[in-house]
């Protein structure tokens, strides 16, 4: 089993509780993500980790935690100076601008680093900054830059959206269900861009419900369920352990919290990504 | 042409004027204010011009500023005031404050006129002036629309979380859109009162809300451009339609009524439409469906650099 390595993390949480009234969606959880690194993290809905995510992206006030980026605590600092010091997101939902073509909509994520003598010659060229021409490349969105978002397929439009978060050239990558309604051909391409990113040395906060993906993808993996950690270390070891699979695929280990039907589907997948990552095994 | 001008002349300022009047709310509109702090700052502007012109005889540049200062300081504060306020409660709050304005204006004593007004607002402004100032603002929002300005103004309209997300501070766009409103609107108002060389209550009542409203509606709330198109109609419309006489008000509720119901973006967003569904490419049959529809040479080639 491999554990990641001992490297700084750029971006920690420790203790970050965030409660609506009674409700505890996030409950004291420690992250940490070092560069070149995908922290994926894994839980049934409801879990909190869309509101983790928006409480790392300071969207949501906290409880109580702290938050911090290259060691340096930003936790009363307000989210619109997030993007700006290198922390960039997708949401769970697709949020293109209806009004703007596909290539605006990607100019959108790297508008904050024009200085404003250029935005006025934006305005004599059109034209655009190469960030934007490379998350475009990346993403492989250039046949749709004049289309609007409604004329999008569902997969394209996310992969928008992914473009419009590189186009802010982040060192911190925040990513809340990039690949959700895409087809296996999309996810596996989305899935390569990804690694080629942690390889680049971005820092990756991946939230997704495909179990295969995240086993493939991530180099950690974090499990959740009720707010609160339940499981963090190697994909297989995670997806392995008795809470994870109470907790995620509502398989009855002992008086546990019940509530979650067997997701059938979900389990043969875990079956297959544990057949195949026995075979990873003994080719090392 | 010029007997033509002549004879136009008072609608010709009246058409600027309510073009200004109109783009001091259009321009909240786009960001997504739903506020008529300009119908209260074209009150200050209107007030502010008349008495800084009868009582010191100054140049019609700084009776006229004298009011946009007032106005755009205002608009910050009310700003403040009503940072957590939006929709329909933000309109509301925003309708009290032009009220306000018109009762100050009543009781004001001396330096308001109380219910008369004030009347030998003389100063040197012409026509000319009217359009010069009108086409700087002009100018000076169609830089604003469009660009990476135009765009991270969509983005707090269309999605305040979003502009967020991607580093704009949207509290402090809601606050200039406050003071930009507010300088326009007195800028409208002051000129006014000093072409007219009077103003009164009435002139800053809650006709005006009615009217720039009016004129956003149909002409589109999303482009200056918009805004100058039901200026032109809403101004021009009164001396075609005299020949309905005392129909007039029901012509214009029908107008509107129609206009909210069938062009909810306006004359311009219909005609914006047509002219994207113009020159749209037709879709490759399979483009839509490809998931790695991608070329990057051709991305490349279709973005031109500027280099920051």
């Amino acid at each position: 089993m491999t554990t990641a390595p001992a490297r700084t993390a750029v971006l920690t949480t420790s203790d970050v509780a965030v409660h609506f009234g009674g409700i505890k969606a996030v409950d004291g959880v420690d992250l940490g993500i070092a560069p070149g690194e995908i922290l994926g993290i894994l839980g049934p809905n409801g879990s909190g980790k869309s509101t983790l995510l928006a409480a790392v992206t300071r969207l949501v006030p906290l409880t109580r935690g702290r938050l911090s980026l290259d060691g340096t605590d930003y936790t009363g600092s307000p989210a619109y100076r997030l993007a700006r010091r290198g922390i960039a997101r997708t949401f769970q939902t697709v949020r293109l601008l209806p009004d703007l073509t596909v290539l605006e909509n990607v100019q959108l994520g790297a508008d904050l680093h024009l200085p404003r003598a250029s935005r006025l010659r934006e305005l004599l060229r059109r034209g655009a900054v190469p960030e934007v021409a490379e998350a475009v490349e990346r993403t492989g969105i250039g046949d749709a830059l004049d289309r609007r978002p409604g004329e999008l397929s569902y997969g394209t439009a996310r992969r928008v959206e992914i473009a419009r978060a590189l186009a802010a050239g982040p060192r911190v990558l925040l990513l809340d269900e990039p690949t959700a309604g895409m087809n296996q051909p999309e996810r596996r391409e989305v899935a390569g861009l990804l690694r080629r990113l942690r390889d680049e040395g971005l820092a990756q906060l991946l939230v997704e419900h495909d179990v295969q993906m995240m086993v493939d993808t991530c180099d950690r993996l974090l499990a959740m369920n009720q707010g609160v950690r339940i499981a963090e270390g190697a994909p297989t070891d995670v997806v392995e352990d008795a809470g994870v699979q109470s907790a995620y695929l509502g398989r009855p280990s002992g008086p546990q919290q019940g509530g979650f039907a067997p997701v059938e589907p979900q389990q043969s997948h875990l079956a297959a990504t544990r057949e195949r990552e026995a075979g990873r095994a003994a080719d090392r | 042409m010029n007997a033509w001008f002549v004879s136009h002349q008072v609608l010709v300022q009246s058409t600027l004027i309510s073009l200004l009047l109109a783009l001091s709310i259009q321009v909240p509109l786009r960001a997504g204010v739903f506020s008529f702090a300009g119908i209260g700052s074209y009150a200050i502007g209107a007030y502010a011009a008349a008495i800084v012109t009868i009582r010191l005889q100054v140049a019609p540049v700084f009776a006229i500023g004298a009011g946009v200062v007032i106005a755009a300081v205002a608009g910050y504060l009310l700003a403040l005031l009503v940072a957590r306020l939006s929709g329909l409660y933000l309109g509301m709050a925003t309708i009290a404050f032009a009220l306000f304005l018109g009762v100050v204006a009543v009781n004001g004593g001396e330096l308001t006129g109380g219910a008369t007004g004030l009347y030998g607002a003389i100063s040197t402004l012409t026509t000319g002036h009217v359009v010069a100032i009108t086409v700087v603002v002009v100018l000076l929002l169609v830089v604003n629309e469009r660009g990476a300005f135009g765009r991270r103004i969509d983005a707090v309209r269309e999605d305040p979380q979003l502009a967020v997300s991607l580093g704009v501070d949207v509290g402090r766009v809601r606050r200039r859109v406050f003071v930009v409103s507010g300088a326009l609107g007195a800028c409208a108002g002051g000129m006014n009162s000093l072409l007219r060389t009077t103003v009164s209550p009435e002139t800053i009542g809650f006709q005006l809300v009615v009217t720039a409203l009016t004129m956003i509606i149909v002409g589109g709330a999303l482009s200056w451009a918009g805004a100058a198109i039901g200026a032109v109609i809403f101004t021009w419309l009164p001396s075609v339609l005299q020949v309905v006489g005392d129909w007039q008000p029901v012509v214009y509720g029908v107008l509107v009524a129609l206009a909210a119901i069938y062009m909810p973006t306006g004359l311009l967003g219909v005609a914006q439409s047509a002219w994207r569904r113009a020159r749209r490419r037709p879709l490759p049959a399979d483009d839509r469906e490809r998931p790695d529809g991608d070329d990057p040479e051709r991305a490349l080639a279709a973005l031109q650099e500027v280099r920051p």
